[in-house]
Parts: C-alpha cells; sequence; structure tokens
C-alpha cells in the first residue's frame, strides 16, 4: 500500500524518468541533447532560485504586512488600491498560498476589487522575479510589461468589483475547536514544525497536526500560528 | 555569472547582513522559511526542468518559432495563452525559457501572453479558488486575467 501511495504522490516524476529511458533507447544522440539542455536550465536554476527566496523572505520578513492589513480594511479609495498592490508584490509563495489570506482580509472589510488586485500583484508583480525577467528577456521587455499590467490589473479588477458582489463569496464555515491546518495553502516552509515540534509535524511535504494527550503550550501555538507566512494555521479560541 | 545576477547576490547578502544585524532571530526564521520553500519544491522542480530539455530536443526551438511564425499572431497568441493558463512551470524557470525561445525567434507577442498567463491565470489551482472564493467570483478573475494577458501581449507588440 505504502509503495502504491508513494508511486500516486511521485506520479509526474515516474513518467519523466520513463519519458527519459524510452527517448535514450530510441536515440541515443537525442537522449543526450535532452540532458544537455535541462542542464542549461538547471544551471540557471542554481545562480538565481536562492537569491530569490532569500530575497522574498526578506521582504516579507521587514515590510510590515500588518499595517497594511489594518489600513486595507477600511481604505476602499486610491490608498487601499495602492496598498493592496504593495501587499501582493512583497508577499512569499505560489498564488495558491495567497488564497486564506484575502479571505481573512475579505472578512475585515477588504474589498472584492482590493482582493483581485492582491491576488494578481501576488501572481505577476515580485520585486525579485522582475529582475529576473529583466535578466533574460532585457529591462525594456521588463518594463513595458510591468507598466501594461499594472494598468490592466486597474481595469479588470474595477470590472470583477462591477460583477462580482461582497455576499457572492461564500461565507466562513464554523470552526472547529482547537488548531486546524489548511493544507491547500500550506506551502511546506516547515516553520511551524521549528517552532512546536511537539504539535507539527510535516507529511508528504506539508504541515499536519501530530496527535497529542491535548494539553497544548497556548504561547508557542501562536508563536507558530504567526510565524506561517501564507497564514495556514487557525485556533478557534483566537477568532473574535 | 553575468553582472545583473552578481548584483542581485550582492544585493541580497546586504540586505542579508543589515537583517542580521537588526534582528538575527527574524532573519533565521526567515531563512529556514526561504530554505523550506526551496526544499519543498526542488522535486517538482527538477521535473519540469528535466521535461522542458526532452521537450526542447523533440521540438527545437527554431522549429518552435518557425511553426508559430506561420500561424497568424492572434491564434498563436490565444494558443500561448492556453498553455500557459494549463501549464504550472516556476517563474524563474519561464523566464529563461522564453528567453531561449524569443532568441530563436519566437514572436514577443505570444511569448508576453503565455508569460501573463503562467502566473496569473490556474486552470489547476482553480478547484482551490473556487472553494475560498466561490465560482463567480474564481470563473470572473481567471477570465478577466485571460482576456487582459491577450490585450497586454498584443500591445506590447504594438510598442516593442
Amino acid at each position: 500500500m505504502k509503495v502504491i501511495r508513494k508511486a500516486k504522490e511521485n506520479l509526474f516524476i515516474i513518467f519523466i524518468a520513463a519519458a527519459y529511458i524510452a527517448i535514450f533507447i530510441i536515440n541515443q544522440n537525442m537522449g543526450i541533447a535532452s540532458v544537455k539542455n535541462s542542464f542549461y536550465y538547471i544551471k540557471e536554476m542554481i545562480m538565481i532560485m536562492p537569491v530569490i527566496f532569500v530575497l522574498t523572505a526578506l521582504l516579507d520578513l521587514w515590510v510590515p504586512k500588518e499595517k497594511i492589513m489594518k489600513y486595507l480594511g477600511k481604505e476602499a479609495k486610491a490608498k487601499g488600491v495602492v496598498l493592496s498592490f504593495i501587499l501582493g508584490s512583497i508577499s512569499a509563495g505560489p498564488i495558491y498560498a495567497a488564497f486564506p489570506l484575502c479571505v481573512m482580509l475579505h472578512k475585515k472589510g477588504a474589498s472584492v476589487r482590493n482582493l483581485v488586485i492582491i491576488l494578481s500583484a501576488w501572481a505577476v508583480i515580485k520585486v525579485p522575479m522582475l529582475l529576473n525577467e529583466m535578466k533574460f528577456l532585457g529591462f525594456k521587455f521588463m518594463a513595458i510589461r510591468w507598466v501594461l499590467t499594472v494598468i490592466a490589473i486597474m481595469i479588470f479588477s474595477w470590472i470583477t468589483a462591477k460583477i462580482v458582489k461582497d455576499n457572492d463569496l461564500p461565507q466562513l464555515k464554523a470552526n472547529q475547536n482547537g488548531p486546524s491546518i489548511n493544507k491547500s495553502a500550506c506551502m511546506g516552509c516547515s516553520l511551524c514544525t521549528k517552532n512546536y515540534p511537539e504539535l507539527f509535524e510535516m507529511q508528504n511535504g506539508k504541515a499536519s497536526l501530530r496527535i497529542t494527550d491535548g494539553i497544548i503550550d497556548q504561547e508557542k501555538l501562536m508563536q507558530a500560528v504567526n510565524s506561517c507566512p501564507v497564514k495556514a494555521i487557525f485556533f478557534s479560541v483566537d477568532e473574535k | 555569472m553575468d553582472v545583473l545576477t552578481l548584483a542581485m547576490w550582492i544585493g541580497t547578502a546586504i540586505f542579508l547582513i543589515f537583517s542580521f544585524t537588526k534582528d538575527k532571530k527574524k532573519t533565521k526564521q526567515a531563512l529556514k522559511m526561504a530554505f523550506g520553500m526551496g526544499k519543498g519544491m526542488l522535486g517538482s522542480i527538477l521535473s519540469i526542468i528535466f521535461l522542458i530539455g526532452l521537450i526542447l530536443t523533440v521540438f527545437p526551438p527554431e522549429n518552435i518559432a518557425e511553426f508559430v511564425g506561420n500561424q497568424s499572431v492572434l491564434l498563436a497568441t490565444v494558443i500561448a495563452a492556453a498553455f500557459g493558463a494549463i501549464t504550472l512551470i516556476p517563474a524563474f524557470i519561464a523566464f529563461p525559457l522564453v528567453g531561449t525561445l524569443v532568441h530563436a525567434g519566437v514572436g514577443i507577442v505570444p511569448s508576453v501572453a503565455f508569460l501573463t498567463t503562467l502566473t496569473m491565470v490556474g486552470i489547476v489551482t482553480f478547484p482551490l479558488e473556487r472553494r475560498e472564493f466561490g465560482l463567480k467570483f474564481t470563473a470572473v478573475r481567471n477570465g478577466l486575467s485571460f482576456i487582459f494577458a491577450i490585450i497586454i501581449a498584443l500591445v506590447m507588440g504594438v510598442i516593442v
């Protein structure tokens, strides 16, 4: 059973490996060329990936996100738009990591338009990524695409807010007792397991709860909740 | 290593040292997060890279450029945008990949459409987004992002 589960999780990797074996059998030269092509991208990745991840984590740490979020709920006008752009651009993680954060902001009063801006900026406008784009496609390409994208987001977020109203978004479901993890948001940074190893553990690259005897160290739990970069850990008592 | 990459490394190093002097504990936490994110993504990134290597051998960039060049710009752009919407390639792989294709002669317009939908439209993440925001929001956001990605690409074709 365990073998089957493992195979399912790594289906993509197994598929790629099989494709490589096949191509080496059919045509050895093509196999070698494929590996060579891949190594070019691996080289580029090794040179750029550490910088991007560290830079993203540092921006995430030093830009006062909490303050931005506090204002976002009340400010629906120009200031809210600017804050949404900033919040989306500096945050770490893939777009699906933004979903729970946006749901939380909506609950606190952020408008539909600002949600769209945060999600889109989160996806396209990342400072480290802009530098990367400049490297491979040139400054002019990057700058023009950036300007056009910002304008486009301004327009289609406005259109979205005209079509989608606040009550079209699903209401929040009742919280269960104790801590819970939104696994689809977790991006496996494993900070919670380092803050509170007795309660959290990593399973298949995602955080999950250990079965405990029920005694929870509130302070350590709050530390883990606050350290989660995508706000994927919930704790019902904390709900106000 | 080219100048820009070097500048990024140096800039990040300075930022990191500054961050360390300001708050040692938080910086350590940020580094742990960066490392955790990287480690979590490494497997899927490597498999995507090897897939790209394979595809570029079977369909060399020059052939792709010729094929794309034979289509009408609008059709090529819509297809490129659709490709971007379906696939999940991390942006820092996508930029060198698109760089390769553009240098081989693939037009700017389809390339921009691909880059923009790649990150902004998510078919794979659609069910997830729908669960959090509802069908209407998700459909409208992804639909508009797709249309505007094509508009951005076409406008860029005029400017560049």
